[in-house]
């Protein structure tokens, strides 16, 4: 008795009974004994009611998942998700190559990847190159080896491709008229017989794998000068190795995941796809301090130049300050491989069905892109607009945040621009200078959003009006006379030679010697001076410090400027009323700048450097400051040429890139 | 004997009974989860385990969350009904241990949290954490809204719900995205055909049935069961918006089919109204607003967002609906402050009450009041010269938020038949001709104002 205590809490067990009957005997008190009694009829019935909610509960689950099935919250379309490729559990695959003069075409499995039977088209050397693992095309160029250079880049491309792809060649019209000894080599070195030994019109098939086996060669001589080789058809099989062996054994992170899926998918990136020392793919630039942009979106319209594309968002995600979050790239047409580029860096890419055709295509591209911008970014105040043959400089983004507050204070601005359309190697120089110009470059520049809402979205140029966006913003009745902010050296960098209006040659001509600043975090000077009345005030003092130039000498001469550096000078040329350039063209033109049309103006003045001495040119007298002439001074003159050849009849297409 | 006997017999019986209840309870666990009762076998009794691994999978939850730095905010109605009753003992004392679970072990299916969307970088290294915790994941995806209203744009679906399992209970995240107007989105949850739709009782999910929109919510980070969780701040303003934050979509596919047979008028004059038309839409929603006037569009401005999902260049002015229970007196200086004065005013606020604002350039403000009755929904209309009264009836309806000219406001959810009883069947085919007083087709001719009353009932500006 006096070691037992009750225990109220204590589990019923087995020896229950027992207990109880001990309990009766030692106690024998009525009331207990009914206590223990009524207790345990009480549990008995709460366990009763505990199973029956159980069995309803469990009833009701059983019952829910089977028959509530969520058909409120069923998908009205049906969205059957088709993978972008289907993959085949082939181990061989059929490859059929022909090459003829005017005819070439590849197939695999029965699926033509390649047919180009255009006049006057595709002459050269076409490479293909097929993942060995499945078959898949993952590049696809031709080399016009009949002229010159493009073996090189031939060479350049194949030493790109990693080893164990499988490369397919074809010939179409003529290929071996500039194909060098290197380059055969190089064809020699993939297991080519006939390489080394191809000749004028000859025409050649080879399929062959880097670094390995040969599939197939076929070649047809040219029997003379003036005729071409017979038609060859190569058939041949190709044996795939397994998706293991034909991807790199990068250690699993997120990035490599994605480098994975975007090496497994093209060719032609060079070191991003090494299995050795692959390029990274992020860049994690320094932060900018009090980075005014952060916040900014930015829009990169593409079309289908993935290279580009590539180059660019490198430059891009290199510059410091950057923030990946506001980046999205918008890709006029569904190409894959740019939204595979897009998708290697782990941004956003959005894709456009194209409308209309050339310049009008470009402009509804832009005006979705723009739009879908804003929607996307209802908060943001601007978006920076950048096209995808653009290099970013290091400091575009410092640039643009020491500078934007003047586009949301001062109303008498249209846009903040990187590019300097008169930045030349010969006339930029001060990295720390802006300029207030009447004329809206692009190539990288910040649009206000109450600018598009509520003034350019609205009367956008229609499908139908094949208008450039570029030249349709610079019309009077958009631009309202306001003007431009824009660096002495330029933030961007266009690289792009193929374009809707570019070629080798114009850009040789007007973007190859373009200054382009490299040098990180520049502190921007005097940039309240920019706004709309401190800017007058500058450039009168500017003025009144300049020295004149010796008006009787050949501006275009170099001797014009002294031998000395940091000087200002001034020059005076004729300008009759406030569109008369005549004279500024011909200067342009021989100064080597941009003369297709007239591009940095500030009411009839220019200002460049020459030889490391800041150069204003007034126009006389259509420009305000032409009172700062000397009356002794006469404005120059310069008579353009009677008309001249073919060459200056581009201009009006060209002056157009902006592309 | 015989009551020993009966003492053993009812021994027996609760022996039973509770090797009976044992293998209920076991059945239960195993059935509702079948993977994760870990936290179940531990506790007895079937409530107290269910309580606490509601409390474990949010703690769990949060734990994920918070080592990917993604700041989520509870939006659940149920624990914020019940935060709202202790709030200000919560807000005092921010970070007091809790005796008991008071609110993430309440009984519900469900936890519900909510994410902006710019607020994270879409990683995918949440899931793979996720997984590794033990959560089941099932994400949600569908067409971006904001690009829907654009021609031609694509690729672009986004996540719109995340449902996060784990034992008998689910986290249910709900994606939002800031929009043109200011607010916050979340889209519907639609499951595509090859998805589970045994993953979770979806119809008992709080957010999801239909799209909604949001004011951005103030934030307060509280402790409550011990657990660290931001909350919106005033919970009972949340959960007041909650209850009528449907939204409707414009619906842009119909808009582009009208543009292709009635191209949109591209004049100057068409740019200048829509720009003004926007601007004064944009002034009077923010006064009303101010004074806490409810309104929705109405008849031609509510017909443009229907059927062309943009202001109709030739209607003029822009009208708006207000309930007459939700008149305020300050409306008309308020209204006078912001640069609008009265133009006219039309009826009393027992019967008829119309007011006309003058914007910016001969753009008008019309402010319809509208009564309801048992069956319907009415407002009035006066004729000046002839003190002739008309009424408009309308169907009943409700209201639902959308976006209109980069403005989040109400329109009627039922609007078809808002539109078709106020334009007829007709409504698709635009009319530049329109007499208020006869082409519509819910109008009702409705007596004459005694004369001694046209002072009071008729004035003009």
């Amino acid at each position: 008795m006096d070691e037992w205590k009750p225990n109220p809490a204590i589990k019923p067990h087995k020896k229950r009974s027992w207990y109880l009957a001990w309990k009766y005997k030692l106690m024998n008190q009525r009331a207990l004994r009914k206590l223990c009694q009524t207790g345990a009829v009480l549990f008995l019935l709460v366990t009763v009611i505990v199973n029956i909610k159980l069995i309803l509960d469990t009833r009701r689950a059983a019952y829910e998942e089977e028959e509530e099935s969520a058909q409120d919250y069923d998908d009205e379309m049906l969205n059957v998700e088709v993978p972008r490729h289907p993959v085949s559990n082939k181990k061989v695959l059929d490859v059929e190559v022909y090459s003829s003069r005017s005819k070439v075409y590849v197939a695999v499995d029965g699926t033509t990847v390649l047919e180009d039977e255009a006049r006057e088209q595709g002459r050269g050397i076409h490479v293909i190159v097929l993942n060995q693992a499945t078959g898949h095309v993952m590049a696809k160029r031709v080399f016009d080896t009949y002229s010159p250079h493009e073996d090189e880049a031939m060479v350049l491309f194949l030493n790109m491709v990693a080893r164990g792809r499988i490369l397919i060649f074809t010939i179409k019209d003529e290929g071996s008229f500039h194909l060098k000894d290197t380059a055969k080599n190089v064809l020699k070195s993939l297991g080519s017989q006939v390489a080394p030994f191809l000749s004028w019109r000859d025409m050649w098939t080879f399929v062959g794998k880097k670094g390995g086996e040969v599939y197939g060669e076929k070649h047809a001589k040219s029997p003379a000068l003036s005729t071409w080789g017979d038609p060859v058809l190569l058939k041949t099989e190709v044996h795939l190795t397994s998706v293991e062996d034909a991807e790199c054994r990068w250690p699993d992170t997120e990035l490599n995941r994605r480098r994975k899926r975007f090496c497994s998918k093209v060719e032609g990136y060079g070191s991003v796809c090494s299995c050795k020392d692959p390029t990274p793919i992020e860049f994690n630039p320094d932060p900018l301090k009090d980075n005014k942009v952060f916040d900014v979106p930015v829009a990169v319209i593409a079309g289908n130049r993935p290279n580009y594309l590539y180059r660019m968002l490198r430059s891009l995600l290199s510059a410091q300050g950057v923030n990946p979050q506001m980046i999205t790239v918008f890709i006029d047409g569904y190409y894959e491989e740019p939204m595979d580029v897009v998708e290697l860096f782990g941004l956003s890419g959005i894709q456009h069905t194209p409308i209309s055709i050339k310049n009008a295509r470009v402009s509804q591209h832009y005006k979705a892109s723009l739009t879908a911008t804003f929607n996307l970014f209802p908060d943001a105040k601007f978006a920076v607009v950048l096209e995808e043959d653009l290099d970013i400089s290091v400091d575009f983004f410092s640039f643009l945040s020491q500078s934007i507050h003047l586009l949301e204070e001062d109303e008498s601005l249209y846009c903040v621009s990187a590019w300097n359309d008169q930045g030349y190697e010969h006339t930029a120089e001060d990295p720390s200078l802006l300029y207030r110009v009447e004329t809206m470059p692009g190539l990288g520049w910040v649009l206000r959003k109450s600018l598009y809402k509520d003034e350019l979205e609205p009367k956008w140029p229609t499908p139908e009006k094949l208008w450039d966006w570029d030249m349709w913003m610079r019309m009077p009745e958009q631009r309202k006379g306001r003007e431009c902010i824009i660096p002495d050296i330029s933030r961007s960098y266009h690289f792009g030679i193929v374009g809707l209006n570019m070629n080798g040659y114009f850009h040789e001509a007007y973007f190859k010697k373009h200054k382009f600043n490299t040098v990180p975090n520049v502190q921007l000077k005097n940039v309240e001076s920019l706004r709309k009345d401190a800017y007058e005030a500058e450039i009168h003092r500017l003025l009144g410090e300049a020295e004149v130039l010796d008006h009787s000498k050949n501006p275009c001469e170099d001797s014009f400027v002294p031998d000395t550096e940091g000087r200002v000078y001034v020059m005076f040329i004729r300008m009759e009323q406030e569109a008369d350039f005549t004279t500024w063209t011909q200067l342009a033109k021989c100064l080597h700048i941009w003369d297709l049309d007239v591009r940095g103006n500030h009411k009839g003045l220019w200002r460049l450097f020459r030889k490391k001495n800041h150069f204003l040119v007034v126009g006389v007298p259509a420009s305000p400051y032409s009172s700062k002439k000397p009356s002794s001074v006469t404005p120059i003159y310069i008579e353009p040429p009677a008309k001249e050849e073919g060459a200056v009849a581009v201009p009006a297409v060209a002056a157009a890139e902006q592309t | 004997m015989q009551k020993i006997n009966k003492n053993v017999v009812l021994a027996l019986l609760s022996l039973t009974s509770l090797v009976f209840l044992l293998f209920q309870l076991y059945y239960y666990k195993f059935y509702l989860s079948q993977k994760n009762g870990a936290v179940f076998s531990k506790v007895r009794g079937s409530q107290s385990g269910q309580d606490s691994t509601r409390w474990h999978v949010v703690r769990k939850f949060l734990g994920l969350i918070s080592s990917h730095n993604i700041p989520v905010y509870l939006i659940d109605p149920l624990i914020l009904g019940l935060v709202d009753k202790d709030i200000e003992q919560i807000r005092s004392s921010p970070d007091g241990p809790s005796p008991e679970c008071k609110y993430f072990c309440a009984p519900r299916d469900f936890t519900t949290f909510a994410l902006l969307d710019k607020t994270w970088k879409h990683e995918m290294g949440l899931f793979r954490t996720a997984e590794k915790m033990g959560f089941q994941w099932l994400k949600i995806i569908n067409k971006d809204p904001r690009l829907d209203g654009m021609d031609d744009l694509s690729g672009i679906e986004i996540p719109l719900h995340y449902i996060f399992k784990l034992a008998s209970h689910a986290i249910h995240l709900v994606v939002f995205y800031e929009r043109s107007g200011n607010y916050l989105w979340h889209g519907p949850l639609r499951l595509k055909q090859h998805m589970d739709r045994k993953f979770v009782p979806f119809r008992k999910l709080h957010f999801g049935r239909y799209p909604g929109a949001y004011e951005k919510p103030e934030l307060l980070l509280v402790s409550i069961d011990d657990l660290k969780v931001q909350i919106p701040k005033n919970p009972s303003s949340f959960l007041e918006e909650m209850s009528h934050s449907r939204f409707l979509e414009c619906r842009y596919r119909e808009a582009r089919a009208f543009f292709q047979l009635y191209p949109d008028d591209a004049s100057l004059d068409a740019v200048e109204f829509r720009k003004k038309a926007k601007s004064l839409l944009h002034l009077a929603a923010l006064t009303l607003n101010n004074l806490g006037v409810k309104f929705w569009l109405s008849s031609g401005t509510c017909l443009g967002w229907y059927r062309q999902c943009n202001v109709i260049p030739h209607s003029k002015d822009v009208d708006l609906g207000v309930f007459i229970k939700d008149y305020k007196a300050d409306i008309i200086p308020a209204f006078q402050k912001a640069g609008l004065p009265l133009k006219h005013k039309f009826g009393k606020v027992e019967d008829s009450l119309e007011l006309s604002f003058q914007g910016e350039d001969d753009v008008k403000l019309d402010i319809f009041f509208f009564y309801e009755e048992d069956d319907h929904i009415w407002n009035g209309g006066t004729q000046a010269k002839s003190g002739k009264k008309f009424k408009y009836l309308f169907p009943k309806f409700t209201l639902c938020w959308t976006e209109f000219v980069e403005l989040k406001v109400h329109v009627p959810c039922e609007t078809r038949q808002y539109v078709e009883a106020n334009y007829g069947p007709d409504w698709k085919v635009p009319v530049k001709t329109w007499d208020w007083k006869s082409s519509p087709s819910n109008v009702q001719y409705n007596g004459v104002w005694p004369v001694n009353e046209w002072d009071d009932v008729i004035q003009i500006y």
